[in-house]
């Protein structure tokens, strides 16, 4: 059976120096996606390697990761379509890293939780115990339905190169979401724009894309946030 | 000053950038006969009509070149801020201020030389 030779970043904290790459060979079958290269690695060759995976479809945004390079979701990368002999796993960027692959997006999480991405009403009462519908017409929901797509996997974070330069910058997906709550008509949130136009907030961005070149579920954060400038301009 | 308003002063200098650096550059080349290069023509004072600095006796084009000088120091300070800030990984608010006063003390001298390219006789 042919096989693939998987290049992996491993890193123990204990350990105390930078992380190092360790090369297996997995043999290779139809279908088979990065995820299943390193879960084989995982159970047969090496069981200290450090995975975070779940809902293998795409769904869940745990199992990102950026592979030959660029920032992917493992389970959703087939390896035929890598086209590559030699494939190279990294940990995303922009995180803190806690082992091997395996990245801690505390920082990411408290971004959006600040930014209050949920649903605000004035009558929480109301909110809480509802007694109608919230309805939405379609062209309403036109206007956010791609942002609400969001699976939360942070590809956009690692692929910023803002985020990079500046780490207090709020980054793609916390402002993609309060687009998606700002421009959500059932939404009664005050203030939402006066929680992005700060120095390390909406204006930060410099456009150069590459979050919604890597989104896993075609979201378009750049053009959320290009929105969000004309809504702050207004 | 909130980040939105600095924003659109940024925007706003990038236009009249263009705008007054249009001015001033189509003064000094398509309405002012040259001597020499641009160099010697510009600090000629002394024969008439060939030389630059006289151009700004007239009223609009000192106002024009002020408001190009204005926008220039404003459009690449605040430029300069944003770079040195993730060049260095976080806002410094001293180094902001550093930034303000050498714009300001630039606007100031400037402005100084037009006045006194404007009262040229």
């Amino acid at each position: 059976m042919e096989a693939v030779r998987f290049r992996v970043h491993r890193f123990r904290p204990e350990d105390g120096h930078r992380g190092s790459f360790r090369e297996y060979q997995v043999p290779k079958k139809k279908g088979m996606t990065v995820l299943d290269g390193l879960i084989y690695i995982k159970e047969n060759l090496d069981p200290t390697l450090s995975v975070r995976y779940s809902c293998r479809m795409a769904i869940c945004g745990s199992c990102g990761m950026r592979v030959n390079g660029m920032e992917v979701l493992a389970c959703n990368t087939q390896i035929v379509e890598l086209e590559k002999k030699v494939i190279t796993v990294e940990p995303m960027k922009n995180y803190p890293l806690i082992k091997d692959i395996v990245v801690d997006m505390s920082e990411f999480f408290v971004k959006q939780k600040n930014l209050k991405t949920w649903l605000i009403r004035k009558d929480v009462v109301e909110q809480e115990n509802p007694t109608r519908q919230y309805a939405q017409t379609e062209e309403e929901l036109e206007k956010i339905l791609q942002f609400t797509y969001c699976i939360q996997c942070g590809l956009c974070y690692s692929a910023c190169p803002v985020v990079s330069n500046l780490p207090q910058f709020l980054g793609p997906q916390a402002l993609m979401k309060l687009y998606r709550y700002l421009a959500d008509n059932r939404d009664e949130g005050e203030d939402r724009l006066a929680a992005v136009d700060k120095f390390e907030g909406v204006w930060r961005c410099h456009f150069a894309g590459s979050c919604s070149t890597v989104c896993p579920k075609g979201v378009d954060p750049a053009l959320a946030i290009q929105l969000l400038r004309r809504a702050a301009l207004k | 000053m909130r980040e939105r308003n600095v924003m659109l002063l940024h925007y706003a200098t990038g236009l009249a950038i263009l705008l007054f650096g249009g001015i001033h550059i189509w003064t000094l080349f398509f309405t002012y006969p040259f001597q020499g290069t641009i160099w010697e023509t510009t600090m000629r004072f002394d024969s008439m009509p060939y030389a630059i600095l006289p151009v700004y006796r007239n009223t609009l084009l000192a106002l024009s070149l002020l408001g190009l000088l204005v926008s220039t120091t404003i459009h690449a300070f605040n430029g300069l801020r944003i770079i040195l800030a993730e060049l260095i990984g976080k806002r410094n608010i001293w180094i902001e201020r550093g930034l303000f006063a050498i714009g300001a003390f630039l606007v100031i001298y400037g402005t100084r030389t037009i006045l006194i390219a404007h009262m040229l006789v």
